[in-house]
C-alpha cells in the first residue's frame, strides 16, 4: 500500500502518457512520410507513362513520315518516270501514225492529255506526300511556297511573318510545323470561309512558337474537338513535347498558339 | 527450483528453436527476413549467455546492456530494409544513433550495468512501436500489397511479434525499477513470468513468419 501511494499522477501518469503521445505523434509523423513518398513514386511512374506513350507516339510519327517519303519517292521516280515515257511514246506515235487516221490522231490526243494529268496529279499527290523544297530549303520557305500558291487563287490570302533571327529549326520541328500548317490551312479551305490567313513563327534557342490565324467562322463553326484533324495536330505536338492553345483570332475567327521546345 | 522459475527458464526454447531455424533456411531468405535473422542470432546467443549466467547465479544484466543497442541496431536495419523507398532512412539512422549515444550515456552516468536499464528499454520499445506501427500503416497501403506480396505475410507475422512484445512489455520496462524496487520478490517473479509469456508469443510470430518465406 505504501507503495501504490508514490504511485501518483506527475511521477508516474504523467510520463506515460507522454510516452503514448510520443508513440502517436511518431506514427503519424512516419505514415505523413509514406503517404508522402507513395505519392511521389505513383507520379514518377505517371511521367514515365507518359514520356513512354509520347515516345511510342514519336515513334509512330518518324515511322509514317518515313513511309510517306518513301512512297512520295516511288510515286516520283517510278510511276513518274513511266507515265513520262508513256507520254514520250504516245507524242512518238502521233508523229509516226497521226496521219494515218484523224480518229487514231485524235484517240492519241486524248491518251496523252490523260497522261499528262495524271503525271500532274502524280506530282501533287508526290509533292503533298513529302514536299521536297522542305528538305532542300526548309520550312520558312516552303511556307511562302504554299502562300504564293494559295495567294494566286485570290480567293484567301496567306500572310507568313517570321522573326528575322529564326534560329535553324531540325527536320523533326520543320516536318511538325508544316504538317500542322497545311492541316489548318486545309480547315479554314474547307469549313470556315475565311478570306485571310496569317501565321507568326518566332522563337529562341529554348522554344519556337508560332501562331495561326484566320479571320472565318471560328473555332465552333469548324466543329474542333472532334475530327482527326485535331488529333493529328495534338499528337504531332505531344510527341515533341511542346503545347498548344486553340483560341478566338482579333478577327473573330479561328486562332492556334503552338509552342515547341527547341530540345526535342 | 519454483515453477515461475522453470516457466522463464523453459521460455527460452522457442527463441533457440527460432534462432535454429532462421540459421539453416539463411540461404533461402529474401534480403528483410536475412537482416531480421541476424537480430535472431544475435538475440539467441544474448539469451544463452544470460540463462547460463542466472544458472549460476551470476548478475547477466551487463549483458542486457549489451543487446539494447546491439538489438535495436539489427532492428533499425530491418524496418529500413523494409520501409525503404517508402521513408527517408535516414531518419531510422539519425534515430538510431541518438538512442546509442543515449544508451551508452544511460548506462554510464545513471542506471550502471549491473542494474535492470529499464530508461533505455523503454525507450526502445518506443521507438519500435513506432515503427511497427507505421509499418502495419505501411502494409495497409494497396502499392507495398503489390510490390512486397510474395514476403508481406512473414513480414506482417514479425512485425506483429514485436508490437505485441514491445507494446506489452513496455510497461515491465516503465515500471520496471518500481517492481524491482519495494515490490515483493514473488510479484517480481510473476511480472517476468509475464514477460516470458509475451517473449513466448513473439517467438511464435517470428517463427511463423519465416516459415512463410517465398520458396520461389
Amino acid at each position: 500500500m505504501e507503495s501504490s501511494q508514490n504511485i501518483n499522477f506527475f511521477e508516474v501518469l504523467f510520463p506515460l502518457l507522454l510516452i503514448v503521445f510520443i508513440i502517436a505523434v511518431g506514427v503519424v509523423l512516419l505514415t505523413q512520410q509514406f503517404r508522402k513518398n507513395i505519392y511521389l513514386q505513383k507520379l514518377k511512374q505517371e511521367e514515365l507513362k507518359n514520356s513512354h506513350q509520347t515516345e511510342i507516339l514519336r515513334h509512330s510519327i518518324e515511322v509514317q513520315e518515313r513511309e510517306r517519303k518513301r512512297v512520295a519517292l516511288d510515286l516520283h521516280d517510278e510511276l513518274g518516270a513511266a507515265l513520262s515515257i508513256t507520254r514520250m511514246h504516245l507524242l512518238q506515235a502521233e508523229k509516226l501514225h497521226g496521219h494515218l487516221s484523224a480518229t487514231l490522231l485524235e484517240d492519241l490526243k486524248n491518251i496523252t492529255h490523260l497522261t499528262e494529268i495524271s503525271l500532274t496529279s502524280m506530282r501533287r499527290i508526290s509533292h503533298e506526300l513529302m514536299p521536297p523544297q522542305l528538305e532542300t530549303f526548309g520550312l520558312v520557305k516552303t511556307l511562302e511556297s504554299v502562300a504564293e500558291q494559295l495567294n494566286k487563287t485570290s480567293k484567301v490570302s496567306l500572310e507568313i511573318n517570321v522573326q528575322p533571327s529564326m534560329p535553324e529549326l531540325k527536320w523533326a520541328i520543320s516536318l511538325a510545323f508544316y504538317r500542322i500548317f497545311m492541316e489548318l490551312i486545309n480547315n479554314t479551305l474547307k469549313h470556315s470561309g475565311a478570306s485571310k490567313i496569317s501565321i507568326d513563327l518566332f522563337g529562341n534557342s529554348n522554344i519556337i512558337s508560332a501562331n495561326y490565324d484566320d479571320n472565318g467562322t471560328g473555332i465552333a463553326a469548324k466543329g474542333f474537338g472532334n475530327g482527326m484533324g485535331l488529333k493529328s495536330i495534338e499528337g504531332r505536338v505531344n510527341s515533341l513535347g511542346g503545347s498548344l492553345i486553340y483560341g478566338i483570332s482579333k478577327q473573330g475567327g479561328f486562332s492556334v498558339s503552338l509552342t515547341i521546345p527547341f530540345a526535342n | 527450483m519454483s515453477m515461475s522459475f522453470l516457466i522463464s527458464v523453459l521460455s527460452h526454447l522457442p527463441i533457440y528453436v527460432t534462432t535454429i531455424y532462421s540459421v539453416i533456411i539463411y540461404q533461402k531468405l529474401q534480403r528483410e527476413l536475412k537482416i531480421f535473422s541476424w537480430l535472431l542470432v544475435i538475440t539467441g546467443l544474448i539469451q544463452f549467455a544470460s540463462l547460463l549466467l542466472a544458472l549460476r547465479g551470476i548478475n547477466n544484466l551487463p549483458l542486457l546492456h549489451l543487446y539494447v543497442p546491439s538489438g535495436f541496431i539489427l532492428m533499425a536495419l530491418f524496418y529500413a530494409r523494409v520501409l525503404n523507398g517508402f521513408i527517408d532512412v535516414r531518419i531510422i539512422w539519425i534515430t538510431t544513433l541518438i538512442f546509442i549515444i543515449y544508451t551508452v550515456f544511460n548506462s554510464l552516468f545513471f542506471q550502471g550495468i549491473f542494474t535492470f536499464n529499464s530508461n533505455a528499454l523503454t525507450v526502445e520499445s518506443v521507438l519500435v512501436i513506432i515503427f511497427s506501427i507505421s509499418t502495419y500503416m505501411l502494409f495497409l497501403t494497396d502499392d507495398i500489397k503489390e510490390s512486397k506480396k510474395d514476403i508481406l505475410s512473414s513480414l506482417n507475422w514479425i512485425n506483429s511479434g514485436i508490437f505485441i512484445y514491445y507494446l506489452s512489455n513496455l510497461l515491465i520496462y516503465y515500471f520496471g525499477n518500481i517492481i524491482t524496487g519495494p515490490f515483493s520478490q514473488q510479484l517480481n517473479l510473476y511480472t517476468w513470468v509475464l514477460h516470458s509469456f509475451f517473449s513466448v508469443v513473439m517467438y511464435f510470430c517470428f517463427f511463423v513468419g519465416l516459415w512463410n518465406h517465398p520458396r520461389t
